[in-house]
């Protein structure tokens, strides 16, 4: 047995009314990939970022090659040889990519008269991309130039150069498409084979099965169980992660696909800067539509142009019954519904309770004469979103910052489903939820497409589009690339084709 | 079991936080009472005294907390508090009309108001960078009107016979009521007020729930507005002069105000239409409080000092509760 | 429940606020007097007098606030309080309004955001008030004078602003002066206003076409500063002006030093600000203000070469008038209206001239010590107080 890196005894962290980790022991042993999954809320970021100096354990002691190990910050972890890559990013916009990647440290550069060379910092940020394999960027480049993806490559390169010991990647892939993930996992394997560890978190089992050595199952705050890569069965992870046997089907079983006849909305002849080029597709009601593509193949906008939320160049979007949607406020007196993929952004309050965010949608639902807001009825409203969609929570009145990820998205389709939206558009419904919600999530828009609701599904994640919609449009650069209908035979290297 | 027992200790550790500054108010109204009681003045006068100093603080920082909860800011309250009592004394002066006094008070202040918010969404920039510009303006232009006017006596005034019948505590309490009860009723009772307490909480997801940014921005400087027009009022039903200093400690003070009474100052679905009359009140009892324990002979800024090292302890104790701590995820 | 809570809690808290305030006028006739407020106040009990203050910093505040709390305080049985900083009238009615639950006796004021309202306050409260600084307006005057609770004011009018600026003015024109700057200080200030209406007049220019008090005076009203373009003189040049007190103020002062005037004219404040400058580039310069330690040296070591000023002690005469009004001795005119006196500027253009106000005015021996106020205390006449006053 080799000595671990690292040991971390009888950690135990609680947040405000949560019991996030409850006495928890687990090492790290060098030359491994260690995956850890759980659902939402299991403890799993919580173990890791203590590791990285992001919080501190309430008890419990960290031994680091045998020394205890308390870092005080993610910054004195990773100079320690501990580095966490975040789920949500962590650079700063307004600065250059060199200057993110050197920040607090660009007296290690010094120009004249006290300035920073910044030529050597580019040229050295320049050698630090290269060398995880990002050749598209540069160390001048401005940050805000970048897109999602590639800032998170940065990211990953900023904490890698440090050489770390231990490298903690959270949640990342989901931010990233086939190409970073590629470069990601060649890095994670490159660490391993140089005797370093990593601490992979994810919630996708397929991806964790095929890139993790050992793996390690948490749930409510406690280690349920460790797998080694021979132990490796999809049905009995995802058991010990959600304490029973998964009931029901995962995606909808039927393969054939339907609609109503009614149009729901249509979008017409839209055109939007570079995103969009005279985009047409007719929605039905009943229908569940899949928009799948590349991160940048303009289903993003798509979505919030649906929404009203960004007016196109040219085209436009009209209702089954004729109305044109050129607003948010038409689209919500429409009865249509938009979950972002940036949810905490743009789908939640966070400092807002889980009523404020369930009930600002549905006020005219249970608002006496749509004007006069009683306590009673408002509770009446979102205590049934909250217990059809099973949020699991303290009460009502707890903040949504506190809830895990999956919840979070519940509470958001809870705010759209209560008001009972006719026309759902849904980008990335899943990203960052567990597979005990995702499941949950793609019986409901079965039930709903069944209540004939048109569900327009935007999505990176190619099983659920292929699992979940009637219709699956394909999206590139702009334009639609093809169209496929629902199928038993339909084959990812098929579809892929058509996005790249 | 032990996650009901931390869900029971947090809960109730939220609920004395919310009380808190229930509490404060009624510890500084005891303190006060025994303070006065004990030196053998009159308490009697000294709660008039200070009714009067908190009811026009109070009223105008109720209308405030619509544009606080927005998590914006209007610096211009002080200044157009003396530009609408400044125009309805020329106004006065010039017609010899009560009523059309009051008209003109009230649609200066609202008109103001409007104006600091029509241009922030005209022009797209944050409303406050406006109010910043309306404060200077305002004031100029009132300094500039009192002084062309008043001479040497410095100021403005209407005869003291005018409103004097209003001078009186049973009219004060009942416009503060009132007025209080309808942004109550708006504040918590109306569509308005919860989509204004979530456009302060996250704009960009108001937005993308449907709530028109600019319009309950207005809305919320319209009741602003009614309530400098009705601060300007008993401003002049409690002096009936104006001149260029008059109000100028409204502004700063109604932040403290709304901090006083447990308001986070960043606005959003913590917003409470209470906090300004509470926190209001607490402000002025607390000053009182400390012009009475601290000799003036210490030197002038004592009890300023201590107010400020009061104001800071305040923010702390209600910051407990908003600074919440949140899971990694 | 939570929030019920917090409404009925809230409610309570302001009805008993507003239930305690509302017993106040029934209630309010009958305390004053236990104070001892309408009879002589007893030999044994100090007389307390509460001061409002707009200025607390400076020189002449402090110099008038020692001369009460040193020197007066410890040589007649009275207390003196001095508010805070008041920002404007509603201040002012609230301080007296809690000087008055305090049981005081009378108010001195120096604070001037609205007199009408203090006046009338005091007269509700049935407190004694008279004005320390600056005077009411005529209209005002008139108004009161009649009332049993003011007991009056005396100190320089706005006639004795406008002399004290126009004697300065002519003192350099008569002396030879070909340019001067002017420094108008706190514009729209009255007191300024007209002191600077004064400096024109007896520089011998003339404003948009006005020579006298009032046409001068109110046009600087209403520009709000003096308007170069506006100015006509006559063998004095006015080659710069300024006023206010802000980040381009050395700027402007220097773009006057700059010319090598023959003389800087300032109408109050320049002595605080400027000294320093003014010493330096060897510029005579003048001002209004006090007689102070300060100024003592600006005259012996530096170029200050004329100073008007009030003197700490100028203030005891009003005091012992509000004394006598205290004690049952009101000192009224023949008609039974209160007191109004103007009471001049002393001027001194050297140091000797200086030194002999300034020596004569110390802590412990003012020009208005306690054997001078004596012979004004008691039942006196409105003619002994202009005597009195007249005569320093």
């Amino acid at each position: 047995m080799k000595t671990p890196i690292l040991e971390m005894k009888h950690i135990r962290k609680t947040f405000a009314s949560t019991v996030a980790l409850g006495d928890v022991d687990l090492n790290v042993y060098p030359g491994e990939i260690r995956g850890l999954i759980g659902e939402n809320g299991s403890g799993k970021s919580t173990i890791s970022s203590i590791a990285a100096g992001m919080q501190k354990a309430d008890s419990g002691e960290m031994l680091y090659h045998g020394k205890t190990w308390t870092p005080g910050s993610m910054i004195e972890a990773l100079s320690g040889g501990i580095g966490m890559i975040v789920q949500e990013s962590g650079t700063i916009q307004g600065v250059s990519v060199a200057e993110n990647m050197f920040l607090g440290e660009t007296k290690q550069f010094p120009g004249p008269f006290g300035s920073i060379d910044r030529k050597a910092m580019n040229t050295k940020a320049d050698e630090a991309l290269r060398a995880i394999g990002i050749q598209n960027v540069s160390g001048a480049t401005p940050m805000a130039a970048l897109d999602f993806q590639t800032r998170k490559l940065v990211e990953i390169a900023k904490v890698v150069m440090k050489d770390p010991e231990i490298l903690v990647v959270d949640e990342t892939t989901t931010a990233l498409s086939q190409e970073g993930r590629q470069i990601l996992y060649d890095l994670m394997k490159r660490l391993r084979d140089e005797g370093k560890a990593v601490l992979f978190i994810s919630h996708d089992l397929e991806e964790i099965m095929e890139v993790c050595d050992t793996l390690t199952v948490l749930r409510d705050g406690a280690i349920i169980r460790h797998f080694t890569k021979d132990e490796f069965d999809a049905d009995q992870i995802r058991t010990s992660m959600i304490g029973r046997e998964l009931q029901g089907d995962y995606y909808r079983s039927d393969f054939t696909p339907s609609h109503w006849n009614e149009v729901a909305v249509e979008l017409r002849n839209v055109s939007f800067g570079e995103a969009l080029e005279d985009v047409s597709i007719t929605f039905r009601k009943g229908e569940i539509v899949g928009i799948g593509g590349l991160s940048h193949c303009g289903m993003h906008p798509l979505g919030k142009i649906l929404f009203g939320a960004i007016r196109p160049d040219s085209g436009e979007v009209v209702t089954g019954s004729g109305v044109r949607i050129t607003s948010e406020t038409v689209a919500m007196r429409e009865n249509f519904g938009y979950v972002s993929k940036d949810r905490d952004v743009e789908s939640l309050s966070l400092t807002a309770s889980i009523r404020d965010n369930i009930a600002i949608a549905g006020m005219e639902r249970y608002a006496v004469n749509n004007f006069l807001m009683l306590s009673s009825r408002e509770k009446v409203y979102v205590d049934k979103q909250i217990a059809d969609l099973s949020i699991k929570c303290a009460d009502r009145d707890q903040s949504v910052s506190q809830l895990s990820g999956g919840n979070k998205q519940k509470v958001v389709f809870g705010k759209w489903i209560g008001r009972g939206s006719e026309v759902l558009i849904l980008d990335c419904p899943t990203r960052g939820v567990d597979i005990g919600v995702k499941r949950a999530m793609y019986q409901l828009m079965a039930e709903l497409k069944k209540e004939g609701k048109s569900i327009i599904m935007i999505s990176e994640e190619m099983p659920e589009l292929m699992g979940m919609s009637d219709r699956l449009i394909i999206m590139k650069d702009g334009r639609i690339t093809k169209e496929f209908e629902r199928s038993a035979d339909l084959s990812d290297t098929e579809i892929i084709k058509y996005m790249i | 079991m032990e996650q009901e027992a931390i869900l029971r200790k947090y809960k109730l550790r939220q609920r004395l936080i919310d009380l808190l500054p229930l509490a404060a108010l009624a510890a500084l109204f005891a303190i006060l009472c025994i303070t006065v009681q004990s030196k053998g003045y009159r308490l009697d006068m000294y709660l008039k005294i200070i009714f009067n100093e908190g009811v026009v603080l109070a009223v105008v920082a109720t209308g405030a907390v619509f544009i606080y909860t927005l998590g914006s800011f209007d610096i211009s309250l002080g200044a157009s508090t003396l530009f609408s009592a400044t125009l309805g004394v020329m106004t006065y002066n010039a017609t010899g009309s009560l009523p059309l006094m009051i008209l003109v008070i009230f649609g200066v202040a609202v008109g103001c108001s409007l104006l600091s918010s029509v241009l922030a969404s005209v022009f797209h920039i944050p409303v406050f960078v406006t109010t910043v510009a309306m404060m200077s303006v305002l004031s100029a232009i009132a300094a500039q009107i009192i002084t062309t006017n008043g001479g040497a006596v410095g100021g403005i005034s209407i005869p003291s016979a005018l409103v004097k019948p209003l001078d009186n505590m049973g009219f004060k309490i009942a416009v503060l009521a009132i007025f209080w009860l309808i942004c109550f009723f708006v504040f918590d009772f109306t569509k308005i007020g919860r989509k204004q307490k979530f456009l302060g909480g996250n704009p960009v997801c108001a937005q993308l729930t449907g709530i028109q940014v600019n319009k309950y921005a207005i809305i919320a400087f319209v009741m602003a507005g009614i309530g400098v027009g009705l601060g300007a009022f008993l401003t002049l039903v409690y002096t009936p002069s104006v001149t260029a200093t008059t109000a100028g400690s409204i502004g700063m003070n109604i932040i403290v105000a709304i901090v006083f009474g447990g308001m986070p100052i960043s606005g959003g679905p913590r917003s409470r239409i209470y906090s300004a009359l509470v926190g209001g009140f607490s402000y002025i009892l607390l000053n009182n409080i400390l012009k009475l324990v601290i000799d003036s002979n210490i030197g002038y800024g004592v009890s300023q000092i201590v107010s400020a090292v009061f104001f800071l302890a305040v923010v702390y104790v209600t910051g407990l509760n908003y600074r919440s701590q949140m899971l990694p995820r | 429940m939570k929030k019920a809570l917090a409404l009925i809690l809230a409610l309570v808290m302001v009805l008993a606020l507003a239930a305690c305030g509302n017993s106040a006028p029934a209630a309010s006739n009958d305390a004053p007097a236990a104070a001892g407020n309408d009879a002589p106040a007893a030999n044994d009990k100090p007389i307390k007098i509460g001061v409002l203050v707009s200025d607390v910093s400076g020189e002449e505040a402090l110099g008038f606030r020692a001369y009460y709390e040193n020197y007066i305080a410890k040589n007649y049985n009275v207390t003196f309080t001095y508010t805070e900083q008041l920002e404007d009238a509603a201040a002012e009615k609230a301080a007296i309004e809690k000087f008055a639950a305090q049981g005081y006796d009378a108010i001195l004021s120096l604070s001037a955001s609205d007199r009408t309202t203090q006046i009338e306050t005091c007269i509700a409260n049935g407190l004694y008030y008279a004005v320390v600084s600056g005077m009411l307006d005529d209209a005002q005057f008139e108004q009161f004078k009649g009332e049993q609770y003011f007991v009056g004011q005396i100190g320089p009018s706005m006639d004795t602003e406008y002399e004290a600026g126009y004697a300065m003015g002519k003192h350099f024109a008569d002396n030879g002066a070909k340019t001067v700057g002017i420094y108008g200080a706190f514009i729209p200030n009255p007191m300024h206003v007209y002191r600077t209406a004064g400096v024109l007049a007896g520089l011998g220019c003339t404003y948009g076409g006005a020579s006298d008090k009032d046409g001068i005076a109110g046009q600087l009203f209403g520009d709000q500063g003096v308007n170069m373009e506006k100015l006509e003189c006559g063998d004095v040049q006015v080659i710069g002006y300024f006023q206010g007190f802000g980040d381009t103020t050395f700027d402007e002062l220097f773009a006057i030093v700059g010319q090598q005037p023959d003389a800087f004219l300032s109408v109050g404040m320049a002595t605080t600000f400027f000294a320093d400058a003014l010493n330096g580039a060897k510029i005579p310069y003048s001002d209004i203000d006090s007689f102070t330690s300060g100024n003592a040296a600006n005259m012996a070591d530096g170029t200050l070469v004329y100073l008007a000023g009030k003197y700490s002690s100028s203030i005891g005469p009003i005091f012992a008038a509000v004394m006598n009004a205290v004690q049952g001795n009101p000192v009224r005119d023949a008609e039974g209206n209160a007191l109004s006196i103007s009471q001049s500027y002393l001027v001194a253009t050297d140091s000797a001239a200086f030194d002999s106000i300034f020596n004569g005015d110390k802590g412990d021996s003012p020009i208005f010590s306690k054997d001078v106020l004596d012979t004004v205390i008691g039942a006196v006449s409105y003619d002994d107080f202009v005597k009195l006053v007249e005569s320093k």
